[in-house]
């Protein structure tokens, strides 16, 4: 399978820029309907079945997440946080050539201001990438917050 | 300046400066988290033999360890010498602790056994008198872990009163009678006081409002039909749905009931949240997941997967709850009215089983905890101080 490397920043830029603008039914359909969207507590790398995380999502979760911020009632995010995301260091790993997917792997700085106060979140995220179907498409989003072990300030958003 | 602390507390209003004075929040440190049994842990989290994780009453940072006889003990984290707190993990196993500021090292039952070059200090130096300071009294009811700062007062038993009946029942969820934990915590922070948690762990009345975004339907209907209750328990808040069964092992919200245990601890459906209070605007929260012994995985799982998707620091419910704590603290920066409104249910509330009992929306299990709260606060002359009583 070959990947050229822009097409697959140009995603993750995507990907980070529809939740920077809140179009969250677009993000949710970058995802696969197996995808899991997940940001491990504690540490990176825990078992999600035997240790708690602060989000591990299968697609219904995620939609009843998405129906909840668009409901005019999720009191947290009104008004909504305002995040920047800056993606860097991308990384390609390894392709399966059968499954048609790829790995992945960058930095996110996150900034969100909300409460007139800002937050600033540091992740390593990794991604599988599925290009199955013919547009790539998410079937793995995990981020790794740097402090993902810590006190975590009020987070409604989408990470 | 606040008004005295016997008239912060009223039949059916509460002071703002209960939540927002700082020293009122200095006061509760002596006068309630130095006085009562403050949760400390499940036992659990310190099954073997050296296992101890890191905690606080109040502003004590703590140490509690499992020892070789199985008994557990708290420790204050702290090194006799020159005071750095000796262990620095949240969870581990060791038999010693060791600061290495000068190498002071105590085992684990808090002895000194270890002063590099002793002979420096002279013939007076008695290492027996030099051990990490113990909190007073430890004891624990169905693994549930309590420490209090004082030698006197009630037995645990006694201040936990009619809620061993609860946690009975919420241990008994599980079908060996034990229950078990998910490894990790949720942990969230919050710029409020830490009584907004006490009071939200058992307010059945904000549910269809704040949590509108969230709450089912079928939820609902407990609330509004329920044949459930408040109480004013011994000091401690409970809602209590058990008409509608007993506690479910789903832990979903439609059964069993909630806990607070005063004053930090918050029992309901799978979590265990310890609350604490670092300033008079400033509150952080520990939860862990409790697990179910003999359920198939998925039951367990599906309890994981429900906590984290409506609480912790991202959780669809708990982050709505944080945000109003958030705005409380700001409303009540303002002393235009200084009384917050805890009349609810007052005219139809009513004994029952030796407790006063309130409809499922009612706020007789608040004004049961304030009370609690200002018999604390006052009990004590021998600890008042400047701002004490006057």
């Amino acid at each position: 399978m070959i990947v050229e490397r822009p097409e697959i920043e140009d995603f993750l830029y995507r990907e980070a820029r529809l939740l920077d603008t809140q179009k969250f039914e677009e993000w949710f359909n970058l995802f696969t309907d197996d995808a899991i969207y997940w940001v491990p507590a504690g540490r990176d790398d825990i078992d999600p079945s035997r240790h708690v995380s602060i989000i591990h999502d299968d697609k219904t979760a995620m939609a009843k997440r998405i129906k909840r911020l668009r409901s005019g009632f999720a009191y947290a995010q009104d008004p909504q946080s305002r995040v920047h995301r800056l993606i860097s260091n991308v990384e390609l790993g390894a392709a399966d050539d059968v499954d048609q997917t790829i790995e992945v792997s960058c930095m996110m700085l996150l900034i969100e201001l909300s409460r007139h106060r800002q937050t600033l979140h540091s992740a390593r995220c990794e991604f599988t990438l599925d290009r199955s179907s013919g547009d790539w498409r998410l079937r793995r989003k995990k981020v790794n917050l740097l402090r993902n072990g810590e006190v975590l300030e009020n987070t409604p958003f989408l990470i | 300046m606040h008004p005295p602390i016997n008239n912060l507390i009223t039949r059916d209003a509460i002071h703002r400066s209960v939540y927002a004075d700082k020293d009122i929040f200095d006061l509760e440190m002596e006068r309630i988290f130095e006085k009562t049994w403050v949760f400390i842990g499940h036992s659990e989290e310190i099954r073997e033999e050296g296992d101890y994780k890191t905690t606080y009453i109040g502003r004590h940072p703590i140490i509690v360890s499992r020892l070789a006889d199985g008994g557990i003990t708290a420790l204050i984290n702290r090194c006799r010498h020159r005071g750095p707190i000796v262990c620095q993990h949240e969870l581990g196993n060791s038999k010693h602790f060791r600061c290495p500021y000068h190498s002071w090292t105590y085992n684990n039952a808090g002895r000194l056994i270890g002063v590099p070059m002793p002979q420096g200090y002279g013939r007076s130096f008695d290492k027996n008198a030099l051990g990490l300071a113990k909190v007073p009294r430890v004891a624990q009811y169905q693994g549930f872990i309590f420490g209090c700062m004082s030698e006197d007062g009630p037995t645990l038993e006694e201040y936990l009163g009619g809620i061993t009946k609860f946690l009975d029942a919420y241990v008994a969820t599980s079908p060996t009678g034990k229950i078990e934990l998910f490894e990790g915590m949720q942990k969230a922070g919050y710029n409020g006081n830490w009584k907004y948690q006490l009071e939200n762990g058992v307010d059945p009345y904000h549910v269809g409002s704040l949590h509108a975004s969230s709450v089912t339907q079928e939820a609902m209907l407990i609330y509004y039909q329920g044949a459930g209750c408040v109480i004013a328990m011994d000091g401690h808040g409970v809602t209590d749905h058990t008409d509608w069964g007993p506690m479910p092992v789903d832990a979903g919200l439609s059964g069993g009931f909630n806990l607070v245990i005063f004053p930090n601890l918050v029992v309901l459906r799978s979590q265990i949240r310890t609350i604490r209070p670092i300033a008079v605007d400033r509150t952080e929260i520990y939860t862990r997941v409790v697990k179910l012994q003999n359920v198939p995985e998925e039951v367990n799982l599906r309890r994981l997967r429900d906590q984290e998707f409506e609480f912790g620091a991202a959780g669809t419910f708990y982050t709505d709850d944080i945000e109003i704590f958030e705005r409380t603290q700001e409303g009540l920066q303002s002393g235009a009215v200084d009384w917050l409104v805890f009349a609810r249910g007052l005219d139809r509330e009513e004994m029952r089983n030796g407790y006063m009992t309130g409809n499922m929306s009612d706020e007789t299990q608040h004004r049961g905890m304030y009370q609690n709260w200002k018999k604390w606060m006052t009990g004590d002359a021998s600890s008042s101080s400047a701002i004490g009583a006057e």
